[in-house]
């Protein structure tokens, strides 16, 4: 993999009123990163989100995503950049098919790398490991919650994306669907797919990790590696709510 | 290519794919060629006003019921392109091509407005539920403007937009020296109508009409898609317009009149019952809704009953209550669960 930077936010600000959401946050995510976002409730995770994705727009401070400024950049062309989202609660088509939900999404529109082959493979990963077909013509609705999770995340990777933004994607799911998750996103991350995850599920974060941000109050709290990271007292307080 | 265009037309998009379908479909489209044969011109003439309200049910259930966008202010457009037609081909009365021009100037003046709207709509990202308002005051200040008119003040070239009373003298349509009147009209509409049903079940199972689809059941993760769903939204919105203000031109050449009603509150509202008692996300639900409905009202108000519109609202509280859907979406979902359950071994049959 190229070694560029597949993300990078300068000094983000975000207020709700008297709320931070964001406070100065300064993320750096390598090409090829599987990057674990934690952080209590309320922490500003998914308000982070938004923010690469442009639904909100930053108070100050610049967001790049390959080296591109899209600080300003209206979200559908951010997308366009090659970046899939999935929301924290599934946003999957519930009333349409497996079918039309897979064929929805255009790679046609995400850039136009000669990568496309290897995205092309990583949708068949996804596929193969999350026991989706897409000739299914089940409505997406029926579906249990973990398959529609995993539909998601397929309908992302269905445009083509080199770099995935995966919010709270084991929420509800037992361990073994966890598990299974966990694997394919490592999978679908060796084959060269940066992935950013937000996530609760430690024992997800301790199999998938290679790098874990920490954030607290709308700020970088703290960064590295699980072990390190999983082993701080200061983290165990914020995050796991010991108090010492 | 031949392949492809079956697929398009008999795809999921709406009700009705089987080859029993299909065959009641071209049944039913024989029987209307036939109708005039056997009955008087005025009566063909009549069927003509129901067929000819089809296009502006089937925009409201293209932008509607697809794509989620209400608009309770078509009819402006019906409006705008039948008294544009009028105030062109009347003032090229005697010219053969007046009316071919009046129909091309009628569609362009609605797509201008509509245009215009729709991107400051769309491109604002105007709330969801706030258009439906917008799209009625719209159509609710032509009716004031319009009915304002009345003098030769209010005259274009040699055409009288005539106040309250309306434009009347308005041409018929020609095409060279064939004026559609009576049995002829009678099949242009059912031609065009026709056109704008296969042409839309085309466009709505193709890749287009499925991300207008998707658009309808979540904004956001369409955007997040990559799709820029603003320029949708204006593209089906301008594309139900021109539905409408074919079902306007169709309407003043057919009764060689409009009048400010046509644009106010009672004819706004009657498209969106149409869509709403047949099923808005059905094309075919709302084209039999349209015929049904305005078959009910044209009767009732041609016997001088003044409860026309106390039966059609009712027709509308019924469907909100018992068939929130659609009635003909339910009964067709019916009609289908009995069909299949008359198939004990299906899994046969889907092999075929």
């Amino acid at each position: 993999m190229s070694n560029g930077i597949a993300l990078e936010t300068r000094g983000v600000n975000k207020r709700f009123g008297g709320v931070v959401a964001a406070n100065d946050v300064n993320l750096r995510v390598e090409s090829g990163e599987l990057r674990c976002i934690i952080g209590p409730n309320g922490a500003g995770k998914s308000t982070l989100f938004a923010l690469l994705c442009g639904i909100q727009r930053a108070d100050s401070g610049q967001i790049f995503i390959h080296e591109h400024d899209v600080t300003r950049m209206q979200q559908f062309k951010r997308v366009r950049l090659g970046v899939g989202l999935t929301f924290q609660t599934n946003r999957a088509y519930q009333e349409l098919s497996v079918k039309q939900n897979l064929a929805i999404p255009n790679p046609g529109l995400s850039h136009t790398s000669e990568r496309h082959e290897l995205a092309k493979e990583r949708l068949e990963i996804a596929l193969n490991g999350f026991d989706l077909d897409p000739q299914d013509e089940t409505i997406a609705g029926e579906l249990p919650h973990h398959k529609l999770q995993w539909l998601e995340i397929s309908m992302v990777l269905a445009g083509y994306p080199d770099l995935v933004l995966i919010d709270e994607p084991t929420a509800g799911m037992s361990r073994d669907e966890t598990d299974r998750t966990a694997d394919i996103l490592k999978e679908l991350n060796a084959n060269g797919l940066t992935i950013i995850v937000v996530e609760h599920d430690i024992h997800f974060v301790k199999s998938v990790a290679q790098k874990v941000t920490v954030l607290h109050q709308g700020k970088i709290f703290m960064e590295g590696n699980v072990a390190d990271v999983t082993a701080d007292e200061e983290v165990k307080k914020i995050y796991l709510g010991h108090a010492h | 290519m031949t392949n492809k265009f079956f697929q398009l037309i008999g795809g999921d998009a709406d009700i009705g794919s089987s080859k029993l379908f299909w065959i009641g479909f071209v049944i039913v489209v024989v029987l209307f060629c036939l109708y005039p044969t056997q009955v008087s011109e005025f009566r063909a003439s009549n069927v003509a006003y129901y067929l000819l309200n089809i296009p502006l049910g089937l925009g409201i259930a293209l932008l509607w019921g697809y794509c989620g966008v209400l608009s309770f202010g078509h009819v402006a457009y019906f409006g705008i392109a039948g008294y544009t037609y009028g105030i062109i081909a009347g003032n090229m009365a005697g010219n053969a091509y007046g009316p071919m021009v009046g129909v091309l100037g009628g569609l362009v003046a609605s797509i201008i407005v509509a245009g215009v709207f729709a991107y400051f709509v769309f491109y604002a990202r105007v709330r969801e539920w706030i258009i439906p308002i917008l799209t009625l005051v719209l159509t609710l200040i032509l009716e004031t403007f319009l009915g304002q008119t009345a003098g030769y003040q209010w005259r274009v070239g040699s055409v009288l937009l005539g106040g309250y009373n309306g434009m009347t003298g308005i041409p018929a349509f020609q095409i060279g020296s064939f004026v559609f009147m009576g049995y002829s009209f009678y099949y242009f509409c059912l031609i065009i109508v026709l056109a704008c049903y296969v042409g839309l079940r085309m466009l709505l199972n193709s890749n287009f009409g499925q991300v207008v689809i998707a658009i309808r059941e979540d904004p956001l993760r369409t955007e997040m898609l990559g799709y820029d769903i603003r320029a949708r939204q204006w593209l089906v919105f301008v594309l139900s317009a021109v539905l409408a203000s074919v079902s306007g031109l169709l309407y003043v050449q057919w009764g060689q009149y409009i009048t400010p009603s046509q644009v106010g509150l009672y004819a706004a509202a009657l498209p969106i019952i149409w869509a709403a008692v047949g099923g808005r996300t059905s094309l075919l639900a709302v084209v039999i809704a349209t015929i049904v409905l305005n078959w009910v009202t044209y009767t009732l108000s041609s016997q001088g009953n003044q409860a026309a519109m106390v039966i059609i609202g009712t027709a509308l509280v019924v469907t909100m209550l018992f068939f929130p859907r659609g009635i003909v979406i339910m009964v067709a979902e019916w009609l289908g669960q009995i069909s299949n359950r008359n198939k004990p071994v299906d899994k046969v049959s889907a092999h075929e």
